[in-house]
């Protein structure tokens, strides 16, 4: 099914962009780039977690399909 | 009294009023060097003159000498002293600065006043990239005979303000690699330690003692300098890597918002789509370069 395969590629890029944020978020000198880093990285993590949910209905659901 | 050669005195008082002098440009300060008053400028070029003199010319009296180069440091000290207490006294020394071009009309008076003739303003005025009086707003001679320049608004250069509404705040690159060797102050100054530092560098792939120079920018990207310039380093693409890979997830959950079947779904990939767009809103700003 695509949109199991689009959900893991874009879980993985997400995973990487979340990574990209908190290092940035941490190393940044700025006030203002570390919080807005750090917000964006807060937004990938539930993005994580609602894709997460959503990849694991999929299988489920084609798991009970087949 | 033992008579003692004339090339020995030389190199004596030569050292002793080099030293001497060296002093002196220390108490004097680095506003000395932009000869900002005339007084200070010829004050400057006496002292100089006299402490050359004096090391050449075994005739003259060294403490006639040294006397007259003590006044000619005190009073800049003084009157450096006086006039940042007093503006008129300030007025008087350093002098105003004269308007040569206001709302973009020549002053021909001040230009007698000064005189400055239309020939060097243009080629002053060149000299600051500006060839039409036309588009000058404001003209100043200051004290120092330098001339500065207003443009008027529209012949003003584009600035990122101007661009960009609220731009991130930019800090000093810090240098933490000279020599090949790491320095420890600007590295803590910014937050970051040596097992950082090192775990960047093997990143790159090198070694810290190749490195001749490393910088560390505020987001905490380290560019360096390598010893061997045959080495290709790639061009940091990380950030614009960042951003591609952001805008990609989201016309990825645009798309999957497209084929979605039921309504749950398609909201959950919309919302998900608005989220990627307001990260690259947040995040954008910082890693425009």
């Amino acid at each position: 099914m695509t949109e199991d395969y689009h959900i893991k590629v874009l879980l993985a890029s997400i995973k990487s962009l979340h990574a990209s944020f908190q290092t940035l978020a941490l190393t940044s000198s700025d006030d203002k780039a570390k919080r807005d880093f750090h917000e964006a990285m807060m937004i990938t993590d539930e993005m994580i977690d609602e894709l997460k949910n959503r990849a694991s209905e999929l299988e489920t659901g084609i798991a009970n399909g087949s | 009294m033992i008579n003692i050669p004339n090339w020995i005195e030389v190199i004596i008082r030569s050292i002793c009023i080099l030293v001497g002098l060296f002093i002196i440009t220390k108490l004097l300060g680095k506003k000395q060097l932009s000869k900002l008053s005339f007084f200070e400028y010829i004050a400057g070029i006496t002292i100089g003159d006299i402490a050359g003199t004096l090391t050449m010319d075994l005739d003259l009296n060294l403490t006639n000498g040294i006397t007259s180069i003590l006044i000619w440091t005190i009073f800049p000290i003084i009157s450096s002293i006086l006039s940042l207490r007093s503006r008129k006294f300030r007025k008087v020394v350093e002098g105003n600065a004269t308007v040569l071009i206001k709302d973009g009309k020549v002053m021909e008076k001040n230009l007698t006043k000064e005189k400055y003739s239309i020939d060097e303003l243009l080629s002053q005025l060149r000299k600051k990239q500006v060839f039409q009086i036309a588009d000058v707003e404001f003209a100043t001679l200051e004290p120092c005979g330098e001339i500065s320049v207003l443009l008027k608004r529209e012949k003003q250069p584009l600035t990122v303000g101007d661009m960009i509404q609220n731009p991130s705040a930019i800090k000093e690159p810090q240098t933490v690699i000279m020599n090949g060797k790491i320095i420890d102050e600007p590295l803590s100054a910014i937050g970051l330690n040596r097992g950082w530092l090192k775990e960047e560098i093997e990143k790159l792939g090198i070694l810290t003692e190749n490195v001749f120079l490393g910088q560390v920018d505020q987001y905490g990207r380290l560019t360096v300098d390598l010893y061997d310039d045959k080495i290709q380093m790639p061009p940091s693409s990380s950030t614009q890597l960042l951003l591609a890979t952001i805008k990609k997830c989201e016309a990825d959950f645009e798309l999957l918002a497209l084929q979605a079947l039921s309504k749950k779904t398609k909201d959950m990939y919309d919302k998900h789509a608005k989220w990627m767009q307001e990260i690259k809103n947040k995040v954008g700003s910082h890693i425009i370069d």
